[in-house]
């Protein structure tokens, strides 16, 4: 009998591990970035190639890691990790507020350009394009790109 | 063979036999037929797994034909000298541009086989290509890349496109960029021979594979030890216009499917076995507990009753029809045992010495006076035959033909005998010899009158004056038998009725009166017919209704009954108006089954169905 409910409650003890774990497990999912951000417009893969053969001005900004950068990025883009943007960085690259600046970084799974964004919206950049789909979208479609 | 030499052992064993044998070969059929089942499982899934090995080799083909293309793409030399290609000198530089990885490599470059590198205007014009690689390409790129890009707008055609397609040389694998990145000022192709990569496909799927040729020719030979243990599964690689391109023949190991198999076949056929022999052991068990045995048990007293001991009782405990059956036989032996005390008591009280020999001449039996005649005991009697107490050889006297002072009939034989007793005494006398159809062949019914010499006060009290006294006498003595057989046949209520049979057929009687006669007639030819063929043909009344097919044969809890035909035999329970016609086929069929048989009981029945008939036409033309 003393058997039987020890072995009760080791059963019981090992669901809640399993259910605690499983729950542990979900929650250190990696998050998707916004639909949208206030501030930002979002744009496709097309929509960039058109910016960028139609606005010779558009300042491209990579917040990926270098190595990834290096690996391989959009023709003209700057590297500038998200967690490294200060004002006086961007101010150095785009003077002008007003001046368009695009965002990209991995995808959708990816916060980084959207916490540039952030910042940028928040120093009072007025034309920002954000690259949602990234490097993922960009690669998957088969655009050109550069490789150091 | 005929059906009635079966047993319901044998019958019953060689229908499970059956059962068993269909249920192995069942199991046989099912296991063939799982196993190929199985086997084209297989095959499918390995089908479906070469095709996306192909789908994630061409993947890793693209990965790198896509790098290549985008650093030889984004090279400034080369953009720039295409630029000014019109001259001579250029061209060369750019042929030289082309060949570089050929020569220098480049990244990835042992994991495809580069052909060629060639490149176009935005026009989709050849403008160059590289000298290494193979030659006697089309000077014009594939119809399928150049539909591609055609259709794209100014934006998607800066999109990579590949393509398998067929040159002059077999299946090639291009990949077209753009030149110059996002500012394009032309196209660069990238072409790789696809079957470098093709075995590939077997390290993905870890299955030995074959890559052939449209043509058949082998493009890769797979290592496989005992060839004989895989199953050839194949597939066919499509170029990008759908036409075929290679075929690809994986060998999937089914040794071990095989062997699966043939385990699961063999315990399969086992258990079916096994079932089927356990089911039959089991059957036969109760068939034998509650069938086999009560049945021969019963068969066996059934038998020995037949030979004549009546005393004996049937063996009841079985189920519940063996268990009616043996109470029905052991009523009917009954009803014989008691009519036939019936009858020897009659023969006793008869004056003459009646004496009854079976068909092997032994003696069955004497009555009293004949028993005081020859003074022997009841018990040996039976040790007793024809020679012993006859000087004449009675069976050689019966069928000699009759001298001129017999008074010879059929099957009779008046004549005197000389009689010896026990004590060697020999005397004369008249005797009255009938020969009887007994089952087992002829037996002889002997009456004795003996003579009285003057010399013998015993045999004088036996002397009956005449022969015809005797003849008298022998005639009493078969009435009283048929009469005492009909009763052991009939049911009680016959008593009653029999006393009517005797009445005539008169003439002009009223329609009650006739209705009257016929039902009687009608009773009586059914039981004589009914008489016949138990005594005659030795079957039942449950027989005579099944294998006529004139009377219906009811189940009343589980026990067959022929209530119409009952009716038939009683004249208080026959119909007032009789179905002659089914009478007239009753005895007609009990006559058809007597062949030419001649018997007392067939002769009665003749008789009967002709009154009957007589009757019936006597009847139908007062009608008239």
């Amino acid at each position: 009998m003393v058997l039987t409910h020890n072995y009760f409650v080791k059963t019981i003890i090992h669901f809640c591990i399993l259910v605690i774990s499983s729950s542990s497990v979900s929650a250190v999912e990696k998050p998707y970035a916004p639909e949208n951000i206030p501030g930002a417009t979002r744009v496709s893969a097309e929509a960039v190639v058109d910016l960028i053969l139609s606005n010779s001005d558009l300042i491209i900004i990579d917040s990926r890691k270098k190595t990834e950068y290096l690996k391989g990025h959009i023709e003209g883009a700057i590297n500038i990790l998200n967690t490294e943007l200060t004002l006086d960085d961007l101010e150095t690259i785009a003077p002008d507020k007003t001046q368009a600046v695009l965002f990209y970084c991995n995808g959708a799974r990816c916060l980084r350009s959207s916490d540039s964004i952030d910042k940028a919206v928040k120093w009072g950049y007025r034309r920002i394009f954000w690259f949602r789909g990234g490097w993922e979208e960009w690669t998957e479609k088969r655009l050109p790109v550069i490789s150091e | 063979m005929r059906i009635e030499s079966l047993s319901i052992k044998a019958v019953t064993v060689v229908i499970f036999a059956m059962i068993g044998v269909v249920a192995i070969i069942l199991s046989l059929f099912a296991g063939t037929y799982f196993r190929q089942a199985a086997l084209d499982a297989q095959m499918n899934s390995l089908s479906r797994v070469i095709e996306v090995a192909s789908q994630e080799m061409l993947k890793e083909v693209k990965a790198f034909t896509f790098d290549l293309g985008m650093k030889l793409a984004h090279s400034e030399r080369l953009a720039q000298t295409l630029q000014g290609a019109d001259k001579s000198v250029d061209q060369d530089q750019l042929v030289a541009l082309l060949d570089d990885p050929f020569i220098n490599g480049f990244v990835g470059f042992s994991k495809i086989n580069l052909v060629k590198l060639r490149l176009y205007s935005l026009d989709l014009e050849l403008v160059s290509e590289s000298s290494a690689g193979i030659g006697g390409l089309a000077k014009h790129l594939s119809e399928y890349l150049a539909g591609t890009v055609v259709k794209r707008n100014k934006t998607d055609r800066l999109k990579a496109v590949d393509a398998l397609w067929m040159s002059s040389q077999g299946p090639l694998y291009s990949t077209l960029l753009p030149l110059g990145g996002l500012r394009q000022t032309g196209y660069l192709e990238v072409i790789i021979d696809p079957a470098f990569n093709l075995p590939g496909i077997g390290k993905i799927t870890k299955t030995p594979i074959s890559v052939f040729s449209l043509s058949g020719a082998q493009i890769s030979t797979d290592e496989r030890d005992g060839a004989n243990h895989y199953l050839p599964v194949e597939f066919t690689m499509l170029m990008s216009d759908g036409e075929p391109a290679f075929r690809i023949v994986g060998y999937e190991d089914v040794d071990k499917l095989n062997r699966s198999m043939g385990k699961t076949q063999l315990v399969t056929t086992s258990g079916f076995l096994a079932l089927a022999l356990g089911t039959l052991l089991f059957a036969l068990w109760l068939f034998n507990r509650f069938l086999f045995i009560p049945v021969g048990r019963m068969v066996q007293d059934m038998k020995q009753i037949a030979d004549g001991q009546l005393d004996l009782t049937v063996n009841k405990k079985g189920l519940r029809e063996i268990s009616v059956l043996a109470n029905s036989f052991e009523t009917m032996a009954d009803q014989v045992k008691i009519r036939t005390n019936d009858l020897e008591r009659l023969l006793d009280l008869d004056d003459s010495a009646i004496l009854c020999f079976g068909h092997d001449t032994e003696a069955v039996y004497f009555n009293k006076v004949a028993i005081a005649l020859f003074a022997y005991s009841d018990n040996e009697i039976s040790a007793l035959d024809l020679g012993d107490v006859f000087s004449e050889d009675i069976v050689q006297l019966m069928k000699t033909p009759a001298p001129s002072n017999s008074l010879v009939q059929k099957h009779t034989l008046t004549t005197r005998l000389s009689c010896t007793r026990k004590d060697g005494h020999v005397f004369k006398s008249d005797a009255v010899i009938n020969a009887l159809d007994i089952r087992e062949g002829v037996g002889y019914a002997i009456v004795l009158n003996p003579i009285a010499d003057g010399k013998d006060d015993l045999l004088a009290d036996y002397v009956v004056s005449s022969i015809e006294k005797n003849e008298q006498r022998m005639h009493a003595v078969e009435q009283s038998l048929n009469s005492i057989l009909e009763l052991a046949r009939g049911n009680r209520g016959l008593e009653s009725a029999s006393g009517d049979n005797a009445q005539p057929a008169l003439p002009g009687r009223d329609t009650e009166g006739d209705k009257c006669l016929l039902r009687e007639q009608a009773v009586n030819v059914m039981r004589s017919a009914l008489a016949c063929w138990e005594h005659d043909l030795e079957k039942t009344k449950l027989d005579l209704a099944e294998e006529s097919r004139i009377w219906p044969v009811y189940i009343d809890k589980s026990t067959p009954t022929t209530r119409t035909l009952d009716k038939y035999l009683n004249i208080d329970s026959c119909p007032k108006n009789p179905r002659s016609q089914r009478v007239i086929d009753t005895a007609e069929f009990v006559l058809r089954q007597l062949n030419k048989r001649t018997t007392i009981g067939r002769k009665k029945l003749q008789q009967a169905l002709d009154d009957f008939r007589l009757l019936i036409s006597g009847l139908s033309k007062a009608n008239k």
